[in-house]
Formats: structure tokens, sequence, C-alpha cells
């Protein structure tokens, strides 16, 4: 009866919900999607190419980290291979720029492979350190392997798009493109979100010993989960390169980047779906803002270090997870574990299991049964 | 005091062996946790694992449950080699466990703890939505019979630890597991939930289920179990019912250290 009750009450909150949340998603489709026609000259539209990217590396990053909480600072690993496997396929293969930028993916995710299998080995600090490792080394192969990489000169990558497309033009259909990209890697995030194999992930993330005990194959779990982020971080690497056309090792494989991804997914929220693109939006938006006010200074760090700062004391699981809890305190019939009855109820209830106690002898197992347990304990 | 107790004995002509350890070691540094234990435990029974801290209880829980590998010795389930095998392969060979301080999903809600431990026999199974309509109604069922379902939607996180101790009872049961392994069921709860849970271990144990406890209240120990294995400096002293267990003068001395 209880249920029955709140369930009507709970839907039409439910619903109001819902529809804000329907409703803010179209804005802010319509937004995104207008946003090229409305912005006001060439740089602006770069600057939203910028962020889009950033978003593209943030959500693929929350794969791994939204998951199963597994922090990896040197993601910058797999968006710089797969910005050089792309690259390399047009430039040495003659491959057609977009199965180029394919073949370079799947070519990173098989190199996850190993990768994977030796760094989820370790957890929490010790995966930090051997992630930004990964990075290092690669920074130091890309600007040795001068015969392959460029080296230090970098790598030009040829433009996809012919020499008739002016700039402008490239801009905009490189945002839209990377907003298509967006919207099937969050698809793929929800999809595995609400999933068996999301919720083992999920187990990993709050107590991965448990979460094996409990019949989870931790390993695989991870292991898979960490293919895909490489697989999807290497494509937003590689639609970089191809729309950026140069590829600098130092700029590449830089833990900066990755600390980008890091920062941007936490700021909006790991365990949220739309968590990073929010924050890439405002990440990207103040990284531009102050490069183009404060130009080489390297004030934009500063400026982000306080934003962390503020985030993780603040808001530690993020802006929409905030947001959401914030909305969740007016839910009309919010469930606590506290106080599931009132005083007369209880009365009424203690007085029902006096009489039945007085009325048979061993009357343990049952009363014990029908206690409700919030009333036995402190 | 060298003795040590024979595997299996049994005077009990009922006797089906489930569990069992031959031989089995697992030394930290220059501390032998556990030194060559044969253990063997009864199908279809409450099954108690004793002893004074520091014995080797939850160190030999973890070795047969593949949390830590063991230096020697085998562990067999009804005859199967289970020995060192990945926890989550222990699992789904029927073996559900407990943790002796109580571990839940603590950012994921009540029910969602519950979804975790579903038995997946194939890849399609495990990409399908978590949130089926079997898998729910299986979960509802088992923290109906917990008494903890009006709280399926609270953050494991904010429900009290009595409760998180039903919660991670019935998450081990979404799994079906034909052996249920329980360290300190009775640990940090209060006197009613103990009564509680020795109920529901009583019931489940009638519908088949084997279990073997580690605890330290003795109460419960004596009123639960059927039979009592007596663990002292990584190796089985005394085993048998607990009537006579409790009298055995070599577990006073292990316990009392006369």
């Amino acid at each position: 009866m209880r249920s029955a009750s709140d369930t009507t009450s709970r839907s039409t909150f439910d619903r109001v919900l819902l529809g804000a949340r329907v409703v803010a998603l179209a804005v802010v489709a319509v937004l995104v999607l207008t946003f090229p026609s409305t912005a006001s000259d060439p740089f602006i539209l770069s600057v939203g190419v910028v962020i889009a990217s950033y978003a593209a590396l943030a959500v693929s990053w929350n794969f791994v980290g939204g998951f199963t909480g597994y922090i990896s600072l040197g993601h910058a690993a797999y968006s710089g291979l797969g910005g050089y496997a792309t690259a390399l396929f047009i430039t040495r293969a003659d491959l057609d720029p977009w199965v180029a930028l394919f073949v370079g993916a799947l070519v990173v995710a098989v190199l996850a492979v190993p990768i994977g299998i030796a760094s989820l080995r370790v957890r929490g600090a010790s995966f930090v350190i051997v992630s930004i490792a990964l990075v290092l080394i690669l920074l130091l192969v890309a600007q040795s392997w001068a015969s392959l990489t460029g080296g230090a000169q970098g790598l030009r990558v040829p433009r996809p798009f012919g020499e008739d497309v002016l700039r402008p033009e490239q801009h905009e259909r490189f945002f839209f493109i990377h907003v298509a990209f967006i919207s099937v890697a969050l698809l793929l995030w929800w999809a595995i979100d609400r999933s068996r194999f999301g919720m083992g992930l999920k187990a990993i993330r709050e107590d991965e010993d448990k979460a094996q005990a409990l019949g989870v194959p931790t390993g695989a779990y991870k292991l898979t989960v960490f293919v895909i982020s490489a697989f999807m971080t290497a494509t937003a690497g590689g639609l970089y390169a191809l729309w950026f056309g140069y590829l600098d090792p130092i700029f590449q494989f830089s833990i900066l980047i990755g600390s980008y991804m890091v920062l941007m997914s936490l700021l909006g929220g790991i365990r949220s779906l739309f968590g990073p693109v929010l924050g890439a939006v405002v990440v990207g938006y103040s990284l531009e803002f102050f490069k183009v006010h404060y130009g080489d200074s390297q004030f934009h760090l500063v400026a982000l270090g306080l934003l962390l700062a503020l985030v993780v004391l603040f808001m530690p699981d993020g802006v929409l997870p905030a947001i959401g809890s914030l909305v969740e305190r007016f839910r009309p019939d919010k469930r606590t574990s506290i106080r599931e009855m009132t005083a007369e109820e209880l009365l009424e209830h203690n007085e029902r299991v006096e009489t039945a106690r007085a009325g048979d002898a061993p009357p343990r197992e049952r009363d014990l049964a029908t206690v409700p347990s919030n009333q036995e304990e402190r | 005091m060298t003795e040590t107790a024979t595997p299996g004995a049994g005077t009990d002509e009922t006797f089906v062996p489930s569990l069992a350890t031959r031989g089995l070691t697992k030394s930290f540094g220059g501390v032998r946790a556990i030194d060559g234990a044969d253990v063997t435990f009864h199908k279809g029974r409450i099954n108690a694992l004793i002893g004074p801290n520091g014995s080797g209880k939850t160190t030999f829980f973890n070795c047969v449950t593949g949390m830590i590998k063991p230096d020697a010795g085998t562990v067999t389930l009804e005859g199967r080699d289970i020995t060192a095998k990945p926890p989550h392969r222990i699992a789904a060979a029927g073996i559900g466990r407990s943790f002796q301080l109580c571990r839940i999903f603590p950012r994921l809600t009540v029910l969602e703890n519950m979804l975790v431990g579903v038995r997946s026999p194939s890849v399609l199974h495990r990409l399908a939505g978590s949130r089926n309509d079997a898998d729910i109604e299986k979960a509802r069922e088992l923290l109906r019979r917990v008494g903890i379902d009006h709280l399926e939607q609270s953050e494991a996180r904010d429900i009290s630890y009595g409760q998180q101790k039903l919660l991670e009872l019935a998450g081990v049961l979404m799994v079906d597991p034909e052996t249920i392994m329980l360290d300190e069921p009775a640990g940090g709860v209060n006197p009613a939930l103990i009564g509680r849970i020795g109920t529901l271990v009583r019931e489940l144990n009638a519908e088949g289920r084997t279990f073997v406890i580690v605890e330290h209240n003795m109460d419960m120990v004596m009123s639960l179990s059927d039979h009592v294995v007596v663990f002292d400096r990584g190796r089985p002293i005394a085993e048998g019912p607990p009537s006579v267990v409790q009298h055995d003068p070599r577990v006073l001395e292990a316990y009392l250290g006369v």
C-alpha cells in the first residue's frame, strides 16, 4: 500500500524532472547545431572546434575514469598515438583520411591490450603513475624517431577536404564531425551504463575485491572498457590531427592534455553522462579565454588549478551531480532510512507484537521476521 | 599439542564432504598464517570455524575464496579443484562470501548493490540491461526476505551498519551460492539483529545451502552450528559437534592459554 501511494506522487515529480531534462537537452542541441551559423567570426568557430575536441577527449576518457574509477593522467598517450597513426596511414600508406582515422584508432586499441593488462594490475596512485610514465616514454619516442614521426620538427597532416574548401568551411565541417563523434560516444557510454557490464564496472569503482567475490570478472571488464576508451580517445586524437593539420610531439604527448581530460570530467561529474561535456565546455572556454587575454603567460594554468581546487572543495562529485542532488531535495516523498514510521505507527506496531507474543509460546523467529529493520537498530 | 584433528572425521553417518582443504599453507614473511591445514566442511550443514585471534581464520577464508593465493595445498569444492582460482571463478563455482568488516558498494543504491551479483552465462547477457524485470524482481524478493526492501532507493552508505550487513548477505544470495561463507556475521551488530541473522542462516540452510561461518560470538556458534572446527596457529586442532568441542581440553588450552 505504501508503494502504491508513493508511485503516484513520485511519478509526478519524476515526470516534471524528465520533462525538464528533455527541454534542457533540446535547448542544448539547438544551441550546438546552430553554433556555426551564429558564430561571429572564424576564430570563434575555431574555438568551438577546440572545445568540441576537448569534449570528445573527456567523454572518451570517462569510459575508464567514470566507470571504474581508475584515474588515468596519461590518456594523451592514446590521443597522441591516434593522431600520429592517422597521419602516418595517410602519408605512408596512402589511405583515405577517414579510413586512416579508423584504422589508426584500431591499431591504438590493439596496442592498448598489453598496456591495459600491465597497467590495470595496479590500483589507485600506482595506476596514475604508470599512466604518466607511458606518456613520457611516448614523448621521447616521438621526439627521437625522427625518420617516422618527424621528431621535434613535428608532422604535417594532409587535410581531408580539398584546397577549395576554405578555412571557415573547414571549421564548420569539423565542428559537426566532432559533435557526431561525441553523440556516438555518449550513446555508447549510456548503453554501457545501463547494462550488467556497466553495473559490474561501477561495482569495481566502489570496491573491486567485493565485486570479484560476487562473480564480476574484474580483470576482463577493466581491460574491455580500457580498450574501448583507448579506441575512442585515439579517434578523438585523430580527428584533432585531421583538423589542425600539424602534430607537435610536445603538445601531443603532454601530461597537460591528460590532466585536462581528468579535470574536465571531474568538474562536470565523472558518474554522469553529460558531466565530461559540461566540464569540457567550462574548462575549454576558460583556457581559450585566458590564452586570448593573457597571451603566452602561464596564467591559464593557475586559473585551472584554482578551478579544480574549488570543485574538489565544494562539489566533490562534480557540477551535474551537485545540481542533481539539489533537485532531489525538492522530491516530495524523499525516502530516508531514518524514519519510515511515525511515532503512532510504531506504538501500534509494538502493541501488535506484544499481543502476538502473549498469544503463543515460542515467538522468537516470527517476531524477528516481522519487526521492520529500522526499529531494531540505532 | 601438535596433534592434528583427522580431516572430515565423523561418526556422523550422513556426512557428505563439501568444501575441503588439504595441506593448505600460507605465509606472510616469517609468519605461517595457515600451516598445512586439512579441513573438511559438511555439505548441507552449518559449519563454524572458530579460534583465537590471529589463528588464521580470515586468511583461511581468503585462500579458499581466491582473494589470496596459498603457498601450498589444495582447495576442493565437492571434489572439484578450485585451488588459487580467481575469486570470480570461485564465486561462479558456487561459493558466496561476506567480509569481516561488512563491505558493500557505498555509492550505489541498495537495489544496484543487489544487481551486481548476477550470474552471466554469455557476453550478450552481460550487455543486456541491468535493470530488467527478472533481476529486479529477484533482488526485491531477497531484500524483502532480509527486511530492507523499503530502502532500495537509498544509497548503501546512508543505511545503518546493521542494514548494511543484511544487504551484504542479500547481495551474496543474488549469486545463488550453494556454499555461503560468512566472516563474523554477528560482529558489531546488536542482539536483535544477531537473532535475525541466525534465523536467516537457519532458513537458508534448511533450503539446502551449506554454511561456513567464522564467528567470535560463542552463543551464536553453539546455538547455530552443526559442526565446529577449531583453529589455532593456522591449523585445525579439534572438530566435532558444538557440545563436544566446547569441552575439548585442547580448545580450552588454545583459547585460555592454560
